[in-house]
């Protein structure tokens, strides 16, 4: 019987311990593996957003676009940009709060983001959104409304909306403008529960009174080959705006505020690691206890040292085997459910997940439990490893 | 011409440290064993018999002196190499028995033989003679917690001869079992140092020593006196 059978019946040979131990190491396991992916989900899930709306290269007056004001002139700006031979399609984009009117009710609070293309391939390259019902709008009377919209006031395409768009300051008296509804969307960067509009630059114009000027919040940009070429172009024609690539925002993101995501992650991750190296040599250390003599004996018997520590470190690794194995379908739900909660928090894409499952954190999860296994067998190991054998012998009889 | 005996213990000697002092346990015993002997190590508590039981088994190291197993030096060997001879050449029977509760008879009585490598099928051929030989055929796929305590025994006499070993030490083996149970446990080593294994038993019972052909006597750690029969 090799080491592994035998510590299979160790482990059978005492089921309330073995299943603590695996029961233990499952919940311990899914923290873990909800750790690791929370540690890179953010980021990860940053960097497929926006690669996700197909546009290489945001252009905005700051770092944060919309909350480092409008780019001026920037209808000329975007001519510029897609005149650059690095340049395949441009999309300017500009948001405006506006207040979508109701029968009888309080007006419903919506973003009210416009577009225009620029350049040849304008046709040919996304929206900043998905359409997923209707079609898209293009006339300067039509728009698309997102799923929370269309719910809440029960439209579909072809239905007419009143909005009051403010596009130069907040408090304006503006008239309303009847919109026609094309089509329903999903806008990826709209939080769970904003209500979004999106249409041309015209209709924005149009539901803002023909007050829009030239301002954007942002300039998407399609890149010909490589996105940093891409940039520096940009940098090179307009140097007073801030070009950067998907890779540059997620890197960005990555040094300043998903750090803590991360530093949660690491420290947690090392107590949960902790916990169950602590768990499973506890078990692990009374089941040896338990066991001296025994152990005594199969020494005495002819079991080399190496075999005996084989024995125990099986006993460890099936508990943590089980018990990792157990972990997987655990932490994947819990995860869900973490993430729908703080997935709730104001201002969160509801396409961005903080969880997301990757094989480099399934790797490292299985790498950590495996770890755990060998680092809570240590001492137990070390017991039957130092047993003197007719101390014990002679103890058992005695005791 | 004289065989080589399995054990040639000379002036070997065991001391514990301990914080009160170095306790002598086993102080310059000689002693040969050889092929076929039978021999009972007597004597009242704490004499050092155990001790001595060990050391000829290799599971403990003589602090002095020279043991020889099998015309061998094992003073210097390595712990898993006196751990292999152990398994090859020894059999031990221990007063708790010690069989693994986890496993059957028949596999208890395997287990030496598959830590020594040996096929499925020769294991389990002479787990089958093993367990016959011992009466408990029957028995074979019975746990440890539903046979008698000297059925157990039994066992551990099959398990201690799995690997056809030159030499079984048995400490106390009748220690936890009734008179008639204990009568045929000694029948039992009986046949087996007839079948030409030496068997060195430490007992406190006067009728299984008494089977033995050499009695040996210890106090405080020596051999007091020695008994031919």
């Amino acid at each position: 019987m090799n080491a592994l059978g035998f510590a299979w019946r160790s482990l059978v040979r005492q089921p309330a311990r073995a299943t603590l131990g695996v029961l233990g190491v499952a919940a311990v396991g899914a923290l873990l593996l909800d750790m690791l992916m929370l540690s890179q989900g953010l980021i990860v899930s940053m960097q497929d957003l926006l690669d996700r709306g197909g546009w290489d290269v945001r252009v905005s007056a700051g770092e944060l676009p919309r909350a480092s004001g409008r780019m001026q002139n920037a209808g000329a700006a975007a001519d510029e940009i897609a005149r650059l031979p690095a340049v395949r399609s441009v999309l300017l984009v500009r948001f405006a709060d506006a207040r979508l009117e109701r029968d009888g009710r309080r007006p419903l609070p919506v973003s009210f983001e416009g577009v225009a293309f620029y350049g040849d391939a304008g046709g040919t390259q996304p929206v900043n959104w998905l359409v997923l019902r209707g079609r898209d709008a293009t006339g300067p009377g039509e728009v698309v409304v997102n799923e929370a919209i269309a719910e809440t006031l029960g439209i579909e395409a072809g239905s007419q909306i009143t909005l009051r768009a403010s596009c130069v300051a907040e408090r304006e008296a503006l008239p309303p403008t009847r919109l026609r509804v094309t089509g329903v969307a999903e806008f990826p960067f709209e939080a769970t529960s904003e209500n979004t509009v999106g249409g041309s630059i015209e209709a924005l114009a149009r539901a803002c009174g023909g007050n829009a000027g030239d301002d954007a919040d942002l300039i998407l940009v399609g890149a010909q080959d490589d996105p940093d070429v891409t940039v520096a172009a940009i940098g090179a024609i307009l140097p007073g705006v801030y070009a950067a690539t998907n890779a540059d925002v997620v890197g960005r993101l990555q040094e300043t505020g998903f750090t803590y995501f991360r530093q949660i992650s690491t420290v947690l991750t090392t107590v949960t690691v902790s916990f169950a190296a602590l768990l499973i040599a506890v078990l692990l250390t009374v089941s040896v206890n338990q066991r001296l003599g025994e152990v005594a004996a199969l020494r005495a018997l002819g079991f080399t040292r190496a075999r005996v520590v084989k024995d125990v470190l099986s006993e460890s690794a099936l508990i943590v085997g089980a018990g990792g194995l157990l972990s997987l379908p655990l932490g994947l739900l819990l995860a869900s459910g973490l993430d729908r909660i703080l997935k709730d928090m104001p201002g969160i894409p509801a396409s961005l997940h903080f969880f997301v499952f990757e094989t480099q954190a399934l790797v490292l999860h299985v790498a950590l439990l495996a770890a755990t296994a060998l680092l809570a067998a240590a001492y137990p190991m070390r017991v039957v490893s130092r047993l003197p054998i007719a101390a014990t012998l002679r103890n058992e009889v005695i005791g | 011409m004289t065989a080589t005996p399995i054990i040639d213990a000379r002036a070997v000697s065991r001391v514990f440290r301990m914080p009160a002092g170095p306790v002598t346990a086993v102080g310059a015993v000689s002693l040969q064993i050889q092929p076929g002997d039978h021999v009972a190590v007597r004597g009242p508590s704490g004499c050092g018999k155990s001790t001595l039981l060990h050391m000829l088994g290799c599971v403990e190291t003589p602090t002095s002196g020279t043991l020889r197993f099998d015309g061998r030096d094992v003073s210097g060997l390595s712990d898993t190499a006196r751990s292999l001879l152990r398994l090859r050449h020894v059999g031990f029977v221990f007063q708790r028995f010690f069989l693994l509760p986890m496993l059957t008879a028949g596999e208890n009585v395997e287990l030496p033989m598959s830590e020594a490598g040996l096929p499925k099928d020769q294991r389990t051929r002479r787990t089958r003679e093993l367990l016959d030989y011992v009466g408990l055929a029957a028995r074979a796929d019975h746990r440890p917690s539903e046979l008698s305590g000297g059925e157990m025994q039994r066992v551990a006499i099959a398990r201690a001869l799995a690997n056809g070993p030159k030499l079984l030490l048995a400490d106390e083996p009748t220690g936890e079992l009734d008179e008639a149970t204990g009568a045929q446990i000694a029948a039992l080593l009986d046949r087996v140092n007839a079948a030409g294994t030496a068997l060195v038993i430490v007992t406190h019972d006067p009728a299984l020593a008494d089977r033995a052909r050499r009695v040996l006597t210890m106090r405080d750690g020596r051999v007091e006196s020695e008994r031919l029969r």
